[in-house]
């Protein structure tokens, strides 16, 4: 992604960021790294294995080793770039996780007490027969990907330190996941609501009395009078708003160890998290994930790019011009305005349109567009083609004081599958790839690809995932030839950091029940 | 830890010919009888001396099975060494090292030092090919060649080894251009400090002598 960032530069800004030097922004260089640079954890690879795989003329394709398994047999490949990084800036981790109560936090709402420790117990008791305890920790599947930019520091400590926040907010909310017969409470510590059963007898609660429910006497089998309506939040809602403040607490994290260690670029951060018989994938950035069902094609992410969010960045702009210091207009024209144009009337586009119209150029219209370049040349600031993901706090305009960090959003968008809904087969798979997968490949031959391969693989082999990931980053990587990296018809293989996850759908069977003691892979 | 040289080598030959047990004799010193089906590429590492200099052997083990065949064909290049094994127990694998020197000769540059290696030579009763097959076959390709057991350990190291001095020797001729990396050899930390000014002035093929 390295060149997303820094390539345009020159080429377009010309006249107001020309005759600079090298804009290395101000990173703390001389601080201690938090992080090393590495691979992905459950690689297992020695550092003679790393070195090996940064090989940027044979561009080794990785895969999971024999040994080690990922939760559902999950595939996993990746590649290094074709030299425009030393290393690879593309970042995975993949975890099965027990989420459990925080120690010595009060149990809200229910009041018992969670002294019985079943993870003392020996393991065989048998599995999916006992009520869930409240000792019990909720099981998450976590697979991530993070494409790093500008240097691989927030890229290794988001692939490290995601899941910790994911934790922390759902620890937040555990008691409330555990209870699924009832609608999480408005207020905390009140009698949470029970959906869908009229007509039966309710307690009225302080919150009901305070609305002024606390009628009805005499009737208490009817539901009690509103007088205003009140929102009722699912506990899907709740996961979804865990794992959004999870990106946000990363960010800020991030931006907190700045001071005391060099976390270098930013990242994008893809996350597909299995909680409770759903699918969670939340976005920040270009990379996507699709659902491969019976051969069909169901997206599941969107890319956050500076074309997708022009609206956003330009009302951004709009609204806070002192962001665009001087330099740059909110506006979008198709091409950039010269001087002899002003007083012409010339095509452009604002944030409230989506299509194009005449103004007259005036003096200021000039100045550089906030959005330019079509496609994946498209940047905010000529700076970055990419507008929402991790890190980024000291990403500067080239040559300029003008900071990026505010037009960029660490908010994930959060889709949610539910696996329960239906049956899946062995070749119905979500695969997950950073933009080095997609910018070369569509959808559809992806789809097509990973089917026939999997078609022609032993539905027994639990190597059969890997082995298809390994054949998605080879067709996306290509094979080098005179003109460079070329795949299918001549066209042109990706240059970037590529990693893949192929998850096959079926095998989150293996997980159940959702609440537990035991610890499995 | 710091080396004069890298040296990256391939080791390629069908499936079950014993690649993945020879990297493990030569980098763990250790027999495993029961391996999976290698699928991709694994890597091993390890240091030797040749001619009093620390030399780096960087080898990458390769899939034998055909429906990888076009993975590890993109794995030849930038590769300065080629170990290329067949199995003495079974004659097919022999009959296919043709196939396997047109891949390795189109798709690695010119100078790759290729070594053949007829592994399990502990298994004698079991033998279909002789060892003047593998020698004559080696004479007419312009190979080096040596029978080993990786389960045993012999001819292991001298595998390794042997192939790493002809490609030192092809540096101290000049052959290889150790600047392009696209040749499977690096310079390490140790050399180029030993020889900065070299560097720094022609960089050119006659750095690894200048130090002699």
């Amino acid at each position: 992604m390295l060149t997303r960032v820094k390539s345009a530069v020159a080429s377009f800004v010309g006249g107001i960021m020309a005759g600079s030097s090298d804009g290395e922004q101000p990173s703390g260089a001389e601080l201690p790294h938090k992080f090393p640079y590495m691979r992905p954890a459950f690689l297992g690879l020695s550092p003679d294995e790393i070195e090996c795989s940064a090989d940027h003329i044979a561009r080794p394709i990785l895969i999971l080793k024999e040994t080690k398994r990922l939760p559902w047999a999950t595939g996993y490949a990746e590649v290094i770039n074709a030299g425009k990084s030393a290393l690879n800036e593309d970042q995975a981790c993949c975890e099965v996780i027990m989420v459990k109560k925080k120690p010595g936090a009060p149990s809200t709402p229910s009041k018992t007490p969670t002294a019985k420790r079943r993870s003392s117990l020996p393991n065989g008791e048998g599995l999916g027969l006992r009520e869930s305890s409240e000792s019990d920790g909720l099981l998450i599947h976590y697979w991530a990907l993070f494409d790093g930019h500008a240097g691989s520091g927030a890229a290794v400590m988001a692939s490290k330190l995601l899941q910790q926040h994911i934790i922390e907010q759902l620890q937040d909310v555990l008691d409330i996941l555990r209870n699924l017969g009832s609608l999480p409470p408005t207020v905390l510590g009140e009698e949470p609501n029970h959906p869908g059963t009229p007509g039966t007898n309710r307690t009225l609660t302080r919150a009901a009395s305070l609305r002024g429910a606390a009628g009805a006497p005499g009737s208490p089998s009817t539901p009690p009078p509103r007088f205003f309506t009140e929102k009722k939040i699912q506990h899907e809602s709740l996961v979804i708003g865990a794992l959004e403040n999870a990106f946000k607490d990363m960010d800020s994290q991030i931006e907190r160890e700045k001071a005391v260690y060099n976390i270098s670029g930013g990242c994008t951060a893809l996350v597909v998290a299995f909680i409770l018989g759903k699918l969670y994938v939340a976005n920040a950035g270009d990379s996507r994930a699709i659902i491969i069902r019976n051969g069909e094609i169901i997206p599941v992410s969107a890319e956050f790019t500076p074309e997708s969010e022009r609206q956003r960045l330009q009302f951004l702009g709009f609204m806070q011009p002192h962001l665009l210091g001087g330099e740059f207009t909110h506006l979008e024209f198709p091409r950039r305005v010269q001087r002899k144009e002003v007083g012409k009337k010339m095509l452009y586009r604002d944030f409230t349109m989506t299509g194009w119209a005449y103004k007259t150029i005036e003096d200021e219209d000039l100045r550089f567009p906030l959005i330019y370049g079509e496609g994946k040349k498209a940047r905010v600031m000529a700076t970055i083609g990419v507008t929402r993901g991790l890190g980024d706090h000291d990403l500067k305009v080239h040559d300029s004081n003008i900071y990026i960090k505010p037009f960029l959003s660490c908010c994930p968008e959060v889709r949610v599958y539910n696996l329960t809904q239906y049956e899946h087969g062995a070749d119905d798979v979500l695969v997950m790839g950073t933009d080095g997968l997609w910018d070369v490949l569509s959808n559809e031959e992806v789809s097509e690809s990973v089917t026939s391969f999997l078609a022609n693989c032993d539905p027994d082999d639990l190597h059969r995932y890997t082995m298809a990931a390994q054949d998605l980053v080879m067709r996306a990587r290509g094979v080098l030839r005179d003109r460079g990296w070329r795949i299918t018809n001549d066209r042109l293989g990706s240059g970037d950091d590529i990693s893949v996850y192929i998850i096959p759908l079926m095998n989150s069977l293996w997980t159940t029940p959702y609440f537990t003691s035991l610890h499995r892979a | 830890m710091a080396y004069a040289y890298l040296f990256k080598y391939i080791i390629i030959g069908d499936t079950g010919v014993g690649k993945s047990c020879l990297l493990l004799q030569f980098t763990d010193k250790r027999f495993q009888p029961v391996h999976d089906l290698t699928i991709g590429v694994e890597f091993g590492a390890r240091m030797i001396t040749i001619d009093g200099k620390q030399i780096k052997l960087q080898i990458w083990d390769t899939a034998g099975q055909e429906s990888f065949r076009s993975i590890t064909r993109s794995y030849y290049r930038g590769a300065a060494g080629a170990l290329l094994v067949y199995d003495i127990t079974r004659r097919d694998t022999f009959n296919h090292l043709t196939t396997w020197l047109e891949d390795a000769r189109q798709h690695s540059n010119s100078n790759m030092v290729i070594m053949l290696i007829g592994n399990k030579s502990d298994l004698e009763s079991r033998r279909e090919v002789k060892k003047e097959e593998g020698e004559a076959f080696a004479r007419e390709h312009g190979l080096i060649f040596m029978e080993t057991s990786a389960k045993t350990a012999s001819n292991v190291e001298e595998a390794f080894i042997n192939t790493a001095k002809e490609i030192y020797e092809k540096i101290q001729e000049g052959v290889f251009d150790i600047n392009n990396e696209a040749n499977g050899i690096k310079i390490g930390p140790q050399h180029a400090a030993t020889n900065s000014s070299l560097a720094g002035g022609q960089g050119g093929q006659q750095a690894g002598g200048g130090c002699c």
